[in-house]
C-alpha cells in the first residue's frame, strides 16, 4: 500500500438553500486502501458522495483525485460523467441499474463508453469498431465472473435477487476501468451470507484487481472487520479519523451513535 | 447606426405611451397570473405540465361567452347591470373549466397513475387531451374565426383617462377581477384545509396519504381551483380579443413561462410572474422589429428558455446545490 | 351515495358520457356565426336516415349503442380471461416468428418484393401520389422522431421543424425562394438532398445543444414554444421564405450522373421508388445505430440517465446526436416533399405535423424500428382515407381530434405501442411495478 494520496478534499462545504449538509469536510484517501465512512442517518454520508462524484458541486473547498497515471483532477466544476472518466466509479444506495437490460447489457454498457468512438464508427462498423466490441463482450463477460454473476448474464437486470443486484452494480461500475470504486451502502437489505460474500468481493476488488474502495456503511460488524482506516461524520462534520480500534473507543463517536440514535440493524 | 436608432426610437415611443403601456401590461399581467395558478399548482402536486390546461381556459371562456349571449343578445349592457352580468359570466365560465379540468384528469391522468405509468405517458396524454379539447372546440365553434361575448361593457368604453391616456373599463375590470381572484386563491390555499391538503400533497405525497390525506380529492381540487380561475381568465380575455379554438395554446405558453419565472409550484409566484411577464411583454412591444408583434412572442420565449437553463426553481423558488 | 359507486352505474355511466361525446365529435359543426349551440344540438337532434328504411334522431342511436357497448363491455369483464388467453396465443406466434433468425431473412425479402410491386397494385395516380406523399414521407418522418422519443426518450414536440428546414432549404437552394441561394448558385434538386439533410441536422444540433440540459418536461415545452415561434416566424416574414402564399416551383428531381440519366416529373412513381430507396437506407442506418455503442448509450439515458452518467456517458452530448440522426430522416422528407409536389407553404410548420408524427410513433411503438414504421403505414392510409373520402360525417379537421383521443387511449391502455419491441414492452412494465406505491417518485418523477 502506497502513500501517495487518491483523493484530497480540502475543507469542502455544501448547502441547499438553507441547509448546510457538509461543513468544513477534509479528507485524504490512500491508494490502494479500503477505506470507510461511516456515521448517523444524516450525517452528510451520500452527501459526501455525490460531492466526489461531480452530482453535487461543494460552494467551498476543493477535491483532487489523482489517478494512478498521476493525473490530478478537480472534481468541483466537473460533470458527473466526466469525474467518471476520469477514474471515479460508484455504486448508488438504492440501485440504479438498466433494469429492462439484461445482467451482460448493463456491464458492456459501461464497458464500452471508455474510449472514443462516435456515431460515425458506429454507423460504418468497420474492424476498429469490431474490435472494440470484441473486447467489451470480453470485459463484460469476465466482470460478471468476477462478482458471481456468470450464470446469471442473459438475466433481465429487474429480475435478480437483491445481493445479484449489488453485485451488477460492482460489475459495471468496474467495467469503467477506474482506480477508485465508491460503494453507497452496498450492504443494505442484505442477509447475513449475501454479506460475507460482498466483504471478500470487496477484498477481491482492491487485491486482484488494485482497485481503491470507499464505502458507506452502517453495518458495523462489516465494516470494523473490511476497512483499514475510517472517517466519520455527524451533522456534515468530520468528529473523527483513524483504524477500526482507534475508532471503536474514540469518545465522539461513541457519543455521536448512542446520543442520537442507536445504530441501524439491518433486516 | 441603425441598430441604435432602432433602440431610441424603442425608448421614445414607450416613453410617449406609456401609461397605455402599463395599462396593457397590468391587464395581461392579471390574465397570465391567473391562468399560471392552474400551471403551478398541478406541477407542485402532480411534477406535471398540464398541457391540456389552455383548452381549460378556453372552453370557460366560450362558456362565459354563452352565458352574456343568452342574456343580453344584441343589446349592450350598462351601469351596475353590467358588473352584474359580468360576475354571472366569470362565475360559470369558471364552473366550466373546473369541470373540464376534473374531466381531463379523471380521463387522461387518473389512468395513469392507478397503474403507475412513467412521466412520459402523462405528457403525451396530455397533449392528446390539449388536441382533442382544441379540435373539439374549433369543430363546434369554427376555426380560427374568433367568437365574442355580448357587449356586457359598451365597445370601447372608457372608464377614466390619465393625461392622454384613455383607460378602457374592459382594463380595470380584467385587473381587478385578477387581483380579487388571486387573493382568493392565496387564502384558499394558505388558510383552508384543502389548501393544506394541497401544500402536503405537493412536499411529500406518500406521508400526508399516511396520514390520512385524500390524495384523489385534493389532486381533484387542484384542479378545480386551478381550472376556475383559468376559466374566469378567459371570460375577461374574450371581452377583449375574442376567443378562438387555439386562443389556449399561445396564452398556456406565455401563462407557463410566468409561473416557471415566478417560482413553479409556488402559488405567489405565479401572481408575480404572471405580472412580471405581462409588463415586460407589453414594455417590449416598442421593441418589435419593424412593428411586427410576433418579436413579443420571440422574447418572452427567450426569457422561458433562460429561466429554465439558469434557475429553473424561479424568483420564488429555492435553488439547489444539484448541477442536475 | 351507494348508487355512485355500485360498478355497473358507474359502468354505464361512463360509457354514456364516451358516447355522448363520440356523438358530438361525428355530428354537425358549428361556426362562429351561427348561434353557438348549432353544433352540440344538431350532433345530439338532427336526424339521420337508416338504410333508408326509417328516421331517427342521433341521441336515439347514442343510446342503442350504449346499451350495446354496456353489454358488451360486462360481458368481457366477466368472460374476458378466455379472451385474453386467445390473443395471448396470436401474440406468442408473433413473437416466436420475429425471433427466430431463419424466419427472419425470408419474410424481410418478401417485405421488400412487395414494396417493390405495390405500384402495380395502387393504380390510380390519385392513390400513387398519396402513397408517396402521405405514407412515405410520413414514415420517413416517423423514424426520424423515433430516434429522439423512442430511442433515446426524449419528448420532442417540434420536429416539424426539421421537416420543412429540409424543404425550404431546397426550395432556398433551388432559386425559388424570394431570398437568392447561397453565393447566388442554384443547385438542381437532387443535390438538395444531402443540402437538406445537412441543413436539418444543423439545425438539431443548434436547437439541441442548449435545450437538451432540460428535463423531460421542460424540453417537451421549449420546443412546443419553438415550434409555434418558428411558425409564425415563417408566415410573416414573407420576404424570406414567401410567407404565407409558399415558394415558388422546385424544379422536379433530375439525375445526371456519368451514364445514368433520369428526370423525375409528374409521375409519383419514380418519387415512390426514390422514397422506398431512402426508406430502405434509413431504416438500414437506424437499425446500425440501434445495435451499436451510441444505440445502448441512448437507451442507458432512457432507462437511468443518473446511472448513464455515472458509467461516463455523456448524456448532452447522445441526446444532441439523436436530434440530429433524426433531425436528417425529417430534413429528407422535406427534400422529398419539396421535390415532390413543387411547392412550400408554411403549413409544413405546423403545430399539428409535429404532434401527428408524434401519434405515429406513438401508436406504433416507441424505439420500435418495424413497428412505428408499419403504424405509420396504417395510420396514415386510414387518415387519407378518411380525408378523402369523408364517411359518417367525418370533416376534414376533425381528424386531430382522432389524434388527441387516440394519445390517451394509447397511453391509458398500451403506452408501449401497438407492436413494441419487448425491451419497451419490459421497460413500461418494470417501472410500472416497481413504483407499486412510491407515489412520490410517480408523481414527480424524481427518484426520492
Amino acid at each position: 500500500m502506497s502513500n501517495d494520496l487518491i483523493f484530497d478534499v480540502d475543507n469542502i462545504t455544501l448547502r441547499f438553500g438553507g441547509v448546510v449538509s457538509l461543513k468544513g469536510v477534509s479528507l485524504q484517501m490512500k491508494r490502494g486502501e479500503i477505506l470507510a465512512v461511516i456515521g448517523p442517518n444524516g450525517a452528510g454520508k451520500t452527501s459526501l458522495f455525490n460531492s466526489l462524484t461531480g452530482v453535487y458541486q461543494p460552494q467551498e473547498g476543493t477535491i483532487n483525485f489523482i489517478s494512478h497515471e498521476g493525473n490530478v483532477t478537480s472534481v468541483i466544476g466537473k460533470k458527473a460523467h466526466q469525474v467518471s472518466r476520469a477514474g471515479v466509479a460508484r455504486t448508488f444506495q438504492a440501485s440504479r441499474l438498466f433494469g429492462a437490460l439484461t445482467t451482460f447489457e448493463n456491464v458492456k454498457i459501461a464497458a464500452e463508453n471508455h474510449e472514443g468512438l462516435g456515431l460515425v464508427g458506429s454507423l460504418v462498423k468497420g474492424p476498429a469498431t469490431r474490435r472494440g466490441e470484441r473486447e467489451s463482450d470480453a470485459l463484460a463477460i469476465e466482470l460478471l465472473k468476477f462478482v458471481g454473476l456468470g450464470k446469471e448474464a442473459g438475466k433481465i437486470a429487474n429480475s435478480l435477487s437483491y445481493g445479484a443486484r449489488r453485485r451488477l452494480e460492482i460489475a459495471r461500475g468496474l467495467a469503467t476501468g477506474p482506480d477508485v470504486l465508491l460503494l453507497d451502502e452496498p450492504a443494505a437489505g442484505t442477509n447475513p451470507t449475501e454479506k460475507l460474500e460482498l466483504a471478500e468481493l470487496i477484498r477481491k476488488v482492491r487485491d486482484d484487481r488494485g482497485v481503491s474502495v470507499l464505502l458507506i456503511e452502517h453495518d458495523m460488524k462489516l465494516v470494523m472487520s473490511l476497512a483499514e482506516r475510517l472517517y466519520v461524520l455527524n451533522f456534515g462534520s468530520v468528529i473523527a479519523t483513524g483504524t477500526p480500534d482507534e475508532i471503536r473507543s474514540n469518545p465522539a463517536v461513541i457519543d455521536a451513535y448512542l446520543g442520537t440514535t442507536h445504530e441501524e440493524t439491518n433486516a | 447606426m441603425g441598430f441604435e436608432h432602432f433602440w431610441l426610437a424603442g425608448f421614445d415611443n414607450l416613453r410617449s405611451g406609456f401609461w397605455t403601456y402599463l395599462a396593457v401590461g397590468l391587464q395581461n399581467g392579471a390574465l397570465y397570473g391567473m391562468i399560471a395558478v392552474g400551471y403551478t399548482l398541478v406541477y407542485g402536486v402532480l411534477g406535471l405540465i398540464n398541457f391540456a390546461h389552455g383548452e381549460v381556459f378556453m372552453t370557460g371562456g366560450f362558456a362565459g361567452i354563452f352565458v352574456s349571449r343568452a342574456i343580453l343578445g344584441t343589446s349592450v349592457g350598462s351601469g351596475f347591470g353590467s358588473f352584474g352580468i359580468l360576475i354571472l359570466c366569470l362565475i360559470v365560465g369558471g364552473m366550466v373549466s373546473a369541470l373540464v379540468a376534473v374531466g381531463v384528469e379523471r380521463v387522461a391522468y387518473r389512468p395513469l397513475r392507478k397503474r403507475n405509468a412513467p412521466k412520459i405517458a402523462y405528457l403525451i396524454s396530455a397533449i392528446g387531451a390539449s388536441y382533442f379539447l382544441q379540435t373539439l372546440a374549433g369543430k363546434e365553434f369554427g376555426y380560427g374565426q374568433p367568437l365574442f361575448p355580448s357587449q356586457v361593457f359598451a365597445a370601447g368604453q372608457v372608464m377614466f383617462t390619465v393625461g392622454k391616456t384613455s383607460v378602457h373599463t374592459i382594463t380595470v375590470v380584467t385587473v381587478i377581477a385578477g387581483i380579487l381572484a388571486l387573493l382568493l386563491a392565496d387564502t384558499i390555499v394558505r388558510r383552508t384545509r384543502l389548501g393544506r391538503s394541497i401544500r402536503a400533497v405537493a412536499q411529500d405525497a406518500e406521508t400526508s396519504s399516511l396520514m390520512g390525506v385524500n390524495i384523489d380529492r385534493t389532486i381533484m381540487t387542484t384542479f378545480i381551483l386551478g381550472g376556475a380561475l383559468a376559466g374566469a381568465a378567459g371570460f375577461l380575455f374574450s371581452l377583449q380579443s375574442g376567443m378562438v379554438q387555439n386562443s389556449g395554446t399561445e396564452i398556456g405558453i406565455y401563462a407557463f413561462t410566468a409561473a416557471v419565472l415566478g417560482g413553479i409550484g409556488n402559488l405567489r409566484g405565479a401572481a408575480l410572474g404572471g405580472l412580471l411577464i405581462g409588463l415586460f411583454g407589453s414594455f417590449s412591444v416598442p421593441f418589435a422589429f419593424e412593428g411586427n408583434a410576433q418579436w413579443v412572442e420571440i422574447y418572452t420565449f427567450l426569457i422561458l428558455v433562460l429561466v429554465l437553463i439558469f434557475r429553473p426553481t424561479g424568483i420564488l423558488g429555492e435553488k439547489s446545490g444539484r448541477t442536475a | 351515495m351507494n348508487l355512485l359507486q355500485n360498478k355497473h352505474v358507474r359502468r354505464f355511466g361512463s360509457t354514456l358520457a364516451i358516447m355522448a361525446v363520440l356523438t358530438v365529435m361525428t355530428g354537425t359543426a358549428g361556426t362562429a356565426t351561427a348561434p353557438p349551440t348549432t353544433g352540440l344540438h344538431g350532433s345530439f337532434m338532427e336526424h339521420v336516415s337508416y338504410f333508408g328504411l326509417f328516421g331517427a334522431p342521433r341521441w336515439t342511436v347514442m343510446l342503442t349503442l350504449t346499451i350495446v357497448v354496456f353489454g358488451l363491455a360486462t360481458a368481457l369483464s366477466t368472460y374476458g380471461s378466455k379472451l385474453r388467453k386467445q390473443t395471448a396465443k396470436v401474440t406468442a406466434l408473433r413473437q416466436r416468428v420475429t425471433s427466430n433468425p431463419a424466419l427472419k431473412w425470408p419474410f424481410v425479402a418478401a417485405v421488400i418484393i412487395l414494396a417493390l410491386l405495390v405500384p402495380k397494385f395502387v393504380t390510380q395516380n390519385f392513390w400513387q401520389y398519396l402513397l408517396v406523399e402521405q405514407v412515405g414521407v410520413w414514415i420517413l418522418l416517423a423514424l426520424g422522431l423515433n430516434v429522439v422519443v423512442g430511442f433515446t426518450g426524449l419528448l420532442d414536440l417540434g420536429f416539424a421543424a426539421f421537416y420543412a428546414i429540409g424543404a425550404y432549404t431546397t426550395a432556398w437552394e433551388t432559386g425559388v425562394l424570394p431570398m437568392p441561394a447561397l453565393f447566388h448558385h442554384t443547385i438542381p434538386t437532387l443535390w438538395a438532398i444531402p443540402i437538406g439533410i445537412g441543413a436539418a441536422m444543423l439545425f438539431g444540433v443548434l436547437l439541441g445543444t442548449p435545450t437538451l440540459r432540460l428535463r423531460g418536461d421542460y424540453l417537451a415545452i421549449v420546443t412546443l414554444g419553438f415550434a409555434l415561434i418558428i411558425d409564425d416566424f415563417v408566415e410573416t416574414q414573407a420576404g424570406v421564405t414567401g410567407g404565407g402564399q409558399g415558394t415558388g416551383q422546385i424544379p422536379h428531381f433530375s439525375l445526371n450522373v456519368g451514364f445514368a440519366h433520369f428526370q423525375w416529373g409528374l409521375d409519383p412513381i419514380p418519387y415512390y421508388y426514390l422514397c422506398l430507396f431512402f426508406v430502405g437506407l434509413f431504416i438500414l442506418i437506424f437499425l446500425s445505430l440501434e445495435h451499436s455503442r451510441v444505440g445502448r448509450a441512448w437507451v442507458a439515458i432512457r432507462e437511468d440517465e443518473v446511472a448513464a452518467e455515472s458509467v461516463g456517458i455523456n448524456p448532452l452530448k447522445y441526446k444532441v446526436m439523436a436530434f440530429a440522426v433524426g433531425a436528417a430522416s425529417g430534413g429528407f422528407g422535406g427534400v422529398l416533399t419539396g421535390g415532390l409536389i413543387g411547392f412550400v407553404t408554411p403549413t409544413l410548420f405546423q403545430y399539428q405535423v409535429s404532434v401527428n408524427v408524434l401519434v405515429l410513433v406513438i401508436f406504433g411503438g416507441m424505439g420500435s424500428i418495424w413497428g412505428v414504421a408499419i403504424g405509420a403505414i396504417v395510420l396514415q392510409v386510414i387518415t387519407s382515407y378518411l380525408d378523402n373520402y369523408q364517411p359518417w360525417g367525418y370533416q376534414l379537421n376533425d381528424l386531430y381530434m382522432y389524434i388527441g383521443a387516440l394519445l390517451i387511449v394509447m397511453m391509458i391502455f398500451r403506452p408501449a405501442g401497438l407492436m413494441p419491441s419487448s425491451r419497451r414492452k419490459r421497460e413500461f412494465k418494470e417501472f410500472e411495478e416497481n413504483h407499486e406505491g412510491h407515489i412520490d417518485e410517480v408523481l414527480t418523477g424524481e427518484q426520492v
